[in-house]
Formats: structure tokens, C-alpha cells, sequence
């Protein structure tokens, strides 16, 4: 990222700068949600009759659950009948190669900075992209083949990998498991499925692009990521939406499963349109990701989340083989009327597992942050390990920080350690930095960026240097 | 070169300078002393533009207005502060600190940006210049830093920035003899015909490795006497009391102090 | 006792209510509550030879009645007032009785212990009175076979600059279930500062809830010490409100858990005003299938400028079957505060119980040398002298202090 990008004119005003909206021709269902809508959904996708049947169980699980609690946030109530829960572009009649691809969503994703042509792409990174419920393309396809990766949309693994799908689909997060989820299992469209094969190491990063196109849709994906036995991925993830003036729904489940020896590395940009300064407009957010991670597994979730008018999320690890390990490294961002609760939950059960807490939340407008998590400890946890540390930067009056960690231990060997603070940046930081030549915006953007410098430290290259990017952009109009 | 007339500071109602008046050319260090609370570090402020003062007067450079700029157009300008309590960033890499403020004052000059390269050269030297270790490049700003460090760090960013105008606020005090020579010799290779300084000090120490060509006594806000660098020494014997408001009674103990 | 109305009528904490997440519902549900029966019903011989008295004032408080007889009330310090609540309102002293309008947040245990709290301890200290001997407040909770839980309520105020310790113990008798629920209310003038300890060590069978809600005006000081050892479960809760600028608040406490029990340590420290400090530090010892919670908060009021909070929970588990949960909170919704939380769980230290042992020290020894150096380190913040010392005694550990 140069300074001298054409773009970076455009972010200097502090503009949602992915906030435009293309034109295609897409399929959409009437708004409203019953049984007869998910039947529409699984048959516009051509699924399996036990596809069908789990989610019509979703469905009468979710019509039995109550909408959770909302602590800490102020959200306006959803009417989950307002919504179209099947939006599609509509697509030529089959994407064999790239060049099928919709020029139309092609020039979105060149606009969002993403070429999907393989010539134009950076080296290295395989890219699923999502626009509003469906997968549109996959690139690098036949590179991964070769390794015997799988990556591909969701709907394409239910055809051609059924049994891998069902095999792991709600194993990880069933769909009793939350409102969000259980809503989720019952109407979501598509994603990402990725598998690496025993022993193989993935070629390249895999990178799933979401993009929320449609009014008045919600976006439902669902992604699953396999890796068998001394496999090894990483595994990243975009989002960007719309300026539209009515909150969008996105509710989304990641699961995992890291078979022995395995490692899955998961990165998240989230950058979902917040909403203006007034608090109008924005998605809600409302995540459930989850790894289970086998004996001498590690799962490791690194997110930063800037966008969103309400981010409602807890990437968490079930540390269930023995020796395993989890990691979490967070940087939450609210500004605006933004609110962001957000954690992770650790579940230790195998013995000799270990886990990492790393969590930097920044408040800055009228911006709430809550971090909420948990680490549990089970009895047969011996000699598990946590270390956690949450840490809040404060950016102006008007905005709020809290920590709230809940830790459970039952086991006498478990070692849980859980560090907190909370500051501000302070005068005298931006005057130093001023003295020495820098804007108050470029001294504060360089402060905020060292506070979250842990965190960014475990992106990949990429996406270290666009989550800086996107921190300052968040971070317009906090000074002064 | 810098040029300072009537200059007022009242920060809420308190007076702190009550008409300063300063002229610094080219390639000169002049010293000002002067007790506690006399304003020495507020008037180095007000050069570089601390928030909350209420300045009135003049201060120039080069016959640019500083006191209309924000602090870090003082900085592009050439002036640069050394702070007598440096402040800690934590996380935010030394070396990429120093390179963002090189870069944002040439920037501001229309000059071009220095590559990686290239600052690490400019860094090397001035490491050498302050003795300092290679690894502190890499340590977050002052963060942890002793108080040596964070002066000898002080002065490692002046010679980086190279400013026209360095106004060092208090740097010797806290270090110790070792510490206080190489700050010294440092500031002493930075002397140079286009670069002038004021030297901020309570005590004559540093100003037996620099060597000032005015010595200014700053006392309640005001100049009351200048002179070469002898007055140091003679400050250094007799204190600040000469120059004090006497208060009644308090004559004969001061007049005692001052013979002895 | 007897269930009226009242008890069926409240709508009772579930394990949703965060407060309330580690509490044995089905227990808490047995209790009953009711007015207290009038008449103080009888001692047993030798319950309060089991403390040694502390020289001094003192109000003894039987099933949710003043005990006259066996407290001492009568001061010789001037300015300084101990009495039954129910007495000082018959003599209408209660147009000054502090505390009845702290607004902040209850739950049904709240409600019933201001329904039929009707008595307890007043103690009142005149702006400038600066008393040194300790006053005891003794709770005494007999079981009535029915669950029935006693409800005392306790007002202390302090003067404008003045100073005192208040140190409140509560205890019961025989091995039937039943309980108390106590509520204390202080309030602080300005510059007043006071030591409140608190001992909780009722019998395993039995159950005890007490609340200390805490009014602080400028520059006045809460030292808050418990210790929490007693009950099948026993809760302990804070609330304090730092109402005035620059007070300060500093809590401490030591839960020693064994047997089955479930001890709860509620704290929340509100910052209201600008420049107040807060400190809360809690540590909990675990023995058997016992279980620990600290739920502790620090809210930080818009306007709290310049707050300065830290709170600290550590847990030591020495059995297999034990369990720590806790919670540190923050809330933050200022500017310019400084806050910080840290909470550990773990065991004895192995190096540490190598080292001594390799000094000659047994292993039992060494163990209960790490233990107590654990749980000392609470009660040797312990402000007062004696106090510190029959503490000490009382949970079998060494003074050094």
C-alpha cells in the first residue's frame, strides 16, 4: 500500500469507501421466513433430501428459540419477516472457467480491489468469492487440485463431495447451538468448503470475499474447513457491503475441525458498511465460529473487525484432543454509534492444552466496545494453560469500553492467567508525535497501530497492511 | 534566525512568562537558566506549540510566525524540542516512528520521502553519534526506556530530523555522569553554522561539555540578566538567590549567601 | 418463621442473572422468610465463647433482634452512638438513619431483607469524632427447623472527618438449614474514613447472604475486609458508590472454601465522580468440591475523569474436584481513566513446594506454609490491630502483622 494510491485520496475524507452498489440481475425471494422458504432454498440449490430434512430441524428449532439477550447493546428489534433469506445474481448457466464469470461482478470485485482473473491476482492467494448468498467463482482452482486441496462454494462440495459435507456439517456447531446458528442451518445459501487431504500442507492462503449486494436481504453463509491429519491451511476472509439506510442482517457459521497434528489459521477483515455518524444504516453482524481441534491440533483465529453497525461475535475453540492449542487474537473497532461485542471462548477438555487470549478493543466516537469471553477448564483438563489479555483504548467522551471475562476452572492444574487495562490515548502521545512533525491524524492512526501491533503481527502480509489501512480509515473524524 | 519579543504564556489564570524577549542567529547555543517554576519549560512549549497555553507577543523563525503554526508545521519549519520527559508509545516501533516523522517533515517541505535504505544509514550514524545499541531501533518509543535512554533517545531524533532550531528542555537532568557525556558529545557534533540551539538547564553541569555563546537567567517569567558563558559558572557558585525577589528581612541572608 | 406472602410473591435470582450464576438455586429456594418472631429466642450456651470478645462496644443481633442483654452499647466516647435500629426508630432517632434510599440495583433478597429487616445494628460516629476500639456487631442466625432465614439490617454513618472500625461477625448454631440475610448500609461523609471487616462463618448446612452497600462523599475512605469461610453457600456483596470526588475505596477479601460449599464474592465499585481510586482484591482458597466465584466490576460513570481502578482475583485449587470461576468486570464510559483487572487460577507452586522440602520442611508443612502465605497476604490488610489478630486466630493462621 502506497501513499500514493488514487484510493487513499478518497479514504482521507473518512468515507465508507465500498459503500457503492452494482446493478445485477438477481434472483430474490419474497421477504419472510417459513418452512416453505427453506424447502425454496434447498430446491433453487438442487440439494440432497437429508440436506433438506437438517434443515427444516433448523428451522423448528429456531421457531422454538428466543432471539438472545442483548446486554450491552442497543439494537432496534429485527422483523426476521422483513427479510429476503434468497438472493442471487443470476448466473449464466454454468462458470466452468473464470471468463464466464459476470463482467458486471467481475468490475465489482476489481473496484473492491480483488481481481478474480488468475493473471491479475496476487500470487499465492486462492479466492472464493461470495456476492450477497452465493458463490460466484473460485480461482486457483486447478493449483489446489493438484495438491489435492479442495476449495470450492459450499453448494458445489454438497454435489461433488456430499459425503465429506455431511460427514462435518453441524459437527462443530449444531444447529441447536444459538438463535443466529440454528437460523443460519435452516436458510443459508452458500460459502466456502475447504479440505486439505492427510499430510498436505496447503499451496497457497484460501480467501473467501464477502459481499452484501441485494436490499433487504440478508446474508446467510456457511463455511467448513477440514484438515485432516498434519495438514496445514490459512485461511482468510473479506467483507464489505453497501451504504444502505436500513440495517442488513448477516448471519453467518464457520466451522472447523482440525484432526490430529492439523493446523488451520483464520484471518478475518471485517469491514461490513457501520452505518453513518447518526447510527443509520449498517449490518448487524451476529457470527458463530467454532474450531474443535483433535490431539496436538492448533486452531488460530486472528481477527479485525472495523466495520459493522453491530458485531455480535465469538470465534472459539473447542480444545478437546490432548496437547492441543487455540489462539485469538482480536482488534475490535467502534466509532460512530458503532457497537462491537465480541470474545472467544476457550473449552479445555483434552489434557495439556493451552491457550492464547489476545484482545485490543478501541472505542473512539460514540462507539461501545464490549469484549465478553470465556475460558473453561473442564475436569479432565490437566495441566491446561491459558494466558488472556484485554486490553481497551478509549478515543474521546462519549464512547465505552467493557471487559467482561468469565473463567471457569475445574481442574486444580489448570493455570489460567487474565490481564486487563484500559487507557486513553493521550495528549501528551499526540503532542510528541505532533513536535516531531507528524498530523494529529497520522499520529494517532501510528498510536492506535501500535496499540493493536500483537495482533496484527499474526495477519498475513496482505492483510496486516490492509487491516492498518482500514484501522485509520475507521479511525477519521476521532481527533480533534 | 529566531527572533522573540514581549513573549506572554498564561496557562488558565496563571501567569507563567511575563515578556520574554530572545534573538538567536544562525549557529549560536545560548543556555537559559534559571530556578524551579521560573518558566524555563513552558517557554520551550511555547516555541514548539503544547496545547492549552495562552501565548501572547512574538516568536519568529526565520521571520515565519510560529505561534500561528500547529506543532507540526513547528516541526517542518526546523524547530525541534527535545522533551524533558519523553513521552512512551507503547507498541509503536522506534525506528518507524523516527522514519514517519523524518518523512511527514520533508513531505511538508515538498521534499522526497527517504527510502528504507536510505533512513537506515541516516539511523546508523546517529546511533553512533549517541551510542546506542542497534536493538534499540527495534523497542516501542521510550517504552521502558531508562531515563539515560530515553534522553540519549532524544537526541538520536535530532540528529535524524536535523532541525534548524533544537530547543533542549532539561535534558541532563536524570542522568547520570556517563549518560550526561554522551548527551553532551552529541549535541556538541550537532552544533553547526545553520543550526542554533537553546539549552534549557537548572544546573552549569551541562554546560561545561556545551559551551553556550549567551547565557540567559530566566527568573519568574522574565530575562533578568545575559551574559557569556562565565555567568554559568558564576550562577553555579552563587545560586539564583541574587536574582529572586527579596522579601523583607530576608535581605541580609541573601546578601551573606551571595559573598560567600 | 413463617412464609407470608411476601416470599411467594418475589420473583427469585435464576442462574440467567448474571449475579447470580454460580448460586445453588434449589438451596436458595428452600429458605423462607418472614418478620422476626418478636421474643429473642435462646442462645445456645458457650456460641459466643467461641469468640473472643473484643474489648468494647458491641451489638449482638439474635435472629434479626437486638439482643440488649448481651450487647454492650453504652460508649464512652462522646459523639458516638451504638444502638438497635428498632429502638432508636421508637425514640423517632430514625429521621437521621442513613442509607434506607440508596438507590441501586436489588433482587429479591434485597426486597425481603428491607421488608422484614425491621432491626439491627445503628451506629452513628459525629463529624470529627475519631474512635480507635473496634465496635463488634454479632449476627446470630438460629435455625427454626422451617428454613427460615434471618433478616438484620445494619446502618452506620460517619461524620464529616471522623473515623472508626466496624467489624461485623455472623454466625449460627446447630446443624439444621436456615440462614441470614444481612444488609449493611454505610454512608460516608465528607473526609470520614472507615474500616468495615467482615466474618462470615456460619455452619455448612446453613446459608448466608449479606450486601453492604457503601455512600461515599469527598475524600472519604471505604476499607472494605472479608473474609468468607462459612455456608453451604455464602455471599458476600459489595456495591459502593464513589459519590464524590477524589474518595477512595479499597476492598480486600479471602474466601476459604472446603467441603461442598459455594462461596460468592459480588463486587461492583462505581466511579461517579471525578479523580476517586478503587481498589478490589480478592483471593480465594479451594479445598475439596468447594467452589469459588468473585464476580467483580469496576463501572466507570460518564464524568468520571481521572478515575484510577484495579482489581485482582487470585484462586488457589487444592483438589481435583474444586472450582474457580470468576468474572472481573469493566465498564468503562469516561475519559482519562486508568483501570486494570488481573485474575489467576492455579495451584501450589511445585518449585516453591520443592524448595522447601529440599529446606527440610515436610510436604504437609510446606504445603500449608504456601497456603497460608496465599491467604495472609488478606489478612494482613486488616487495619486494626486485634482485629488482625483474632482473624488470624480464628482461621487458624499465623499473625505476623
Amino acid at each position: 500500500m502506497t501513499s500514493q494510491s488514487p484510493v487513499i485520496e478518497e479514504l482521507l475524507d473518512g468515507s465508507y469507501e465500498y459503500g457503492f452498489s452494482t446493478d445485477l440481475d438477481t434472483d430474490i425471494a419474497p421477504p419472510g421466513l417459513n418452512e416453505d422458504v427453506v424447502r425454496l432454498i434447498s430446491a433453487k440449490k438442487g440439494e440432497p433430501e437429508w440436506l433438506l430434512e437438517w434443515r427444516l430441524k433448523a428451522f423448528a428449532a429456531w421457531q422454538a428459540m428466543d432471539e438472545p439477550d442483548w446486554a450491552k447493546l442497543d439494537i432496534e428489534p429485527i422483523d426476521y419477516q422483513s427479510i429476503s433469506y434468497w438472493a442471487a445474481p443470476k448466473p449464466k448457466p454454468t462458470l466452468d472457467s473464470m471468463d464466464d464469470v459476470d463482467p458486471e461482478i467481475r468490475e465489482m470485485f476489481d473496484k473492491l480491489g480483488i481481481p478474480l482473473h488468475e493473471q491479475k491476482m496476487l500470487s499465492n492467494v486462492a479466492i472464493d468469492a461470495v456476492v450477497d448468498s452465493v458463490s460466484v467463482t473460485t480461482t486457483f482452482k486447478a493449483t489446489l487440485a493438484e495438491a489435492g486441496v479442495i476449495f470450492c462454494s459450499f453448494s458445489e462440495a454438497v454435489r461433488e463431495h456430499p459425503d465429506l459435507v455431511r460427514e462435518h456439517l453441524g459437527s462443530v456447531v449444531p444447529f441447536r447451538d444459538n438463535y443466529f446458528a440454528a437460523l443460519n442451518s435452516a436458510v443459508f445459501s452458500d460459502g466456502s468448503f475447504c479440505y486439505i487431504p492427510t499430510g498436505v500442507r496447503c499451496p497457497m492462503e484460501l480467501s473467501t470475499y464477502f459481499r452484501i449486494n441485494s436490499q433487504n436481504t440478508g446474508q446467510f453463509e456457511r463455511t467448513l474447513i477440514v484438515a485432516e491429519d498434519d495438514s496445514y491451511v490459512s485461511y482468510l476472509e473479506g467483507c464489505t457491503a453497501p451504504m444502505r439506510d436500513e440495517n442488513q442482517l448477516h448471519a453467518a457459521v464457520v466451522e472447523l475441525v482440525a484432526k490430529d497434528r492439523a493446523t488451520i489459521k483464520y484471518s478475518t477483515v471485517q469491514n461490513w458498511y457501520p452505518g453513518d455518524d447518526n447510527g443509520v444504516g449498517g449490518i448487524y453482524n451476529f457470527v458463530t465460529k467454532r474450531g474443535r481441534a483433535h490431539t496436538d491440533a492448533k486452531i488460530s483465529w486472528t481477527q479485525v473487525e472495523t466495520g459493522s453497525a453491530i458485531t455480535w461475535k465469538y470465534p472459539s475453540v473447542i480444545l478437546q484432543g490432548d496437547r492441543s492449542v487455540g489462539e485469538f487474537y482480536s482488534v475490535a473497532l467502534s466509532n460512530k454509534r458503532q457497537q462491537a461485542d465480541t470474545g472467544t471462548k476457550m473449552v479445555h477438555i483434552g489434557a495439556d492444552t493451552s491457550s492464547t487470549v489476545i484482545s485490543k478493543g478501541i472505542s473512539a466516537g460514540h462507539g461501545r466496545n464490549t469484549y465478553r469471553g470465556l475460558v473453561k477448564m473442564l475436569r479432565s483438563a490437566d495441566n491446561a494453560r491459558n494466558y488472556t489479555q484485554c486490553d481497551s483504548l478509549l478515543i474521546g467522551k462519549e464512547c465505552a469500553a467493557n471487559t467482561i471475562p468469565y473463567i471457569e476452572v475445574k481442574n486444580p492444574t489448570g493455570q489460567v492467567e487474565h490481564e486487563a487495562s484500559t487507557s486513553t490515548v493521550g495528549e501528551d502521545q499526540l503532542y510528541y508525535c505532533r513536535q516531531r512533525g507528524m498530523t494529529e491524524e497520522d499520529a494517532m492512526a501510528m498510536i492506535v497501530n501500535g496499540f493493536c501491533r500483537e495482533v496484527f503481527g499474526e495477519l498475513p502480509m496482505e492483510f496486516a497492511v490492509e487491516a492498518q489501512r482500514l484501522l485509520s480509515v475507521s479511525l477519521e473524524g476521532s481527533v480533534g | 534566525m529566531l527572533h522573540v519579543e514581549n513573549l506572554t504564556v498564561s496557562i488558565g489564570d496563571k501567569r507563567i512568562l511575563r515578556g520574554l524577549d530572545l534573538d538567536v542567529r544562525p549557529g549560536e547555543v545560548h543556555a537559559i537558566m534559571g530556578p524551579n517554576g521560573s518558566g524555563k519549560s513552558t517557554f520551550a512549549h511555547a516555541l514548539a506549540g503544547r496545547e492549552g497555553y495562552d501565548v501572547g507577543g512574538t516568536a519568529t523563525l526565520d521571520g515565519a510566525d510560529l505561534l500561528e503554526m500547529e506543532p507540526e508545521e513547528r516541526a517542518a519549519a526546523g524547530v525541534f524540542m527535545g522533551f524533558q520527559y519523553p513521552v512512551e508509545i507503547p507498541g509503536v516501533n522506534n525506528m518507524y516512528f523516527l522514519r514517519t516523522a523524518l518523512n511527514s517533515v520533508r513531505q511538508a517541505r515538498g521534499e522526497d520521502e527517504v527510502s528504507a535504505r536510505e533512513f537506515l544509514e541516516v539511523a546508523k550514524r546517529a546511533m553512533q553519534l549517541v551510542d546506542m545499541n542497534p536493538d534499540f531501533l527495534q523497542r516501542s518509543v521510550n517504552a521502558g526506556f531508562s531515563g539515560g535512554e530515553k534522553k540519549r533517545n532524544e537526541i538520536l531524533q535530532m540528529a535524524v530530523m536535523e532541525p534548524r532550531l533544537a530547543v533542549l528542555d532539561e535534558t541532563d537532568s536524570g542522568l547520570d555522569i556517563d549518560a550526561l557525556k554522551v548527551v553532551a558529545s552529541g549535541v556538541h557534533a550537532l552544533r553547526g553554522p545553520e543550526r542554533s540551539m537553546v539549552v534549557i538547564t537548572h544546573y552549569q553541569r551541562l554546560l561545561e561539555y556545551i559551551t553556550p555563546d549567551f547565557v540567559h537567567v530566566l527568573v519568574d517569567g522574565r530575562i533578568v540578566e545575559s551574559g557569556d558563558s562565565s555567568l554559568a559558572l558564576h550562577l553555579d557558585d552563587h545560586g539564583y538567590a541574587q536574582f529572586l525577589a527579596v522579601a523583607p528581612g530576608d535581605e541580609q541572608r541573601s546578601l551573606a549567601a551571595t559573598r560567600s | 418463621m413463617t412464609t407470608d406472602s411476601l416470599t411467594s410473591n418475589v420473583v427469585l435470582p435464576t442462574k440467567r442473572d448474571e449475579a447470580w450464576r454460580y448460586a445453588p438455586h434449589r438451596t436458595l429456594a428452600e429458605l423462607s422468610f418472614g418478620p422476626p418472631n418478636g421474643s429473642i429466642a435462646s442462645v445456645p450456651a458457650g456460641l459466643l465463647d467461641d469468640i473472643p470478645v473484643l474489648d468494647g462496644l458491641c451489638v449482638v443481633v439474635v435472629n434479626g433482634i437486638v439482643d440488649v442483654g448481651r450487647s454492650r452499647l453504652h460508649s464512652l466516647v462522646r459523639g458516638v452512638t451504638v444502638s438497635s435500629r428498632a429502638a432508636a426508630l421508637a425514640t423517632d432517632r430514625a429521621a437521621s438513619t442513613p442509607g434506607d434510599e440508596t438507590p441501586s440495583p436489588t433482587d429479591a433478597y434485597v426486597v425481603l431483607n428491607a421488608a422484614y429487616g425491621v432491626d439491627g445494628a445503628l451506629i452513628e460516629i459525629e463529624p470529627g469524632v475519631v474512635l480507635d476500639e473496634p465496635i463488634h456487631v454479632v449476627d446470630i442466625s438460629i435455625p427454626d427447623h422451617l428454613g427460615g432465614a434471618s433478616c438484620a439490617r445494619t446502618h452506620i454513618h460517619l461524620g464529616a472527618g471522623s473515623s472508626a472500625t466496624v467489624v461485623e461477625t455472623r454466625i449460627s448454631a446447630g446443624s439444621g438449614f436456615g440462614g441470614s440475610n444481612v444488609c449493611t448500609l454505610v454512608s460516608l461523609d465528607d473526609g470520614a474514613e472507615l474500616e468495615h471487616v467482615v466474618l462470615q462463618d456460619l455452619p455448612s448446612s446453613q446459608v448466608h447472604l449479606g450486601r453492604v452497600e457503601v455512600d461515599q462523599a469527598t475524600r472519604s475512605t471505604f476499607r472494605a475486609r472479608s473474609f468468607n469461610t462459612g455456608g453451604a453457600y455464602g455471599r458476600l456483596e459489595y456495591h459502593v458508590v464513589l459519590r464524590g470526588p477524589e474518595a477512595s475505596a479499597d476492598l480486600a477479601g479471602l474466601y476459604l472454601g472446603s467441603g461442598e460449599q459455594v462461596l460468592d464474592q459480588q463486587v461492583t465499585v462505581v466511579h461517579a465522580a471525578e479523580n476517586c481510586v478503587s481498589r478490589q482484591a480478592f483471593r480465594g482458597v479451594l479445598d475439596d468440591e468447594s467452589t469459588g466465584v468473585f464476580n467483580g466490576g469496576i463501572d466507570v460513570r460518564p464524568g468520571a475523569d481521572g478515575t484510577d481502578a484495579s482489581q485482582s482475583n487470585d484462586n488457589l485449587l487444592l483438589s481435583v474436584r474444586a472450582e474457580a470461576n470468576t468474572q472481573p468486570r469493566l465498564e468503562i464510559l469516561a475519559d482519562e481513566v486508568s483501570c486494570t483487572h488481573g485474575a489467576t487460577v492455579g495451584r501450589l507452586d511445585d518449585d516453591a513446594l520443592y524448595y522447601l522440602r529440599s529446606r527440610g520442611v515436610r510436604a504437609e508443612g510446606a504445603r500449608r506454609l504456601l497456603i497460608d502465605g496465599f491467604a495472609n497476604q488478606i489478612v494482613e490488610q486488616v487495619g486494626a490491630g486485634p482485629v488482625r489478630a483474632w482473624i488470624s486466630h480464628r482461621l487458624g493462621y499465623r499473625d505476623d502483622g
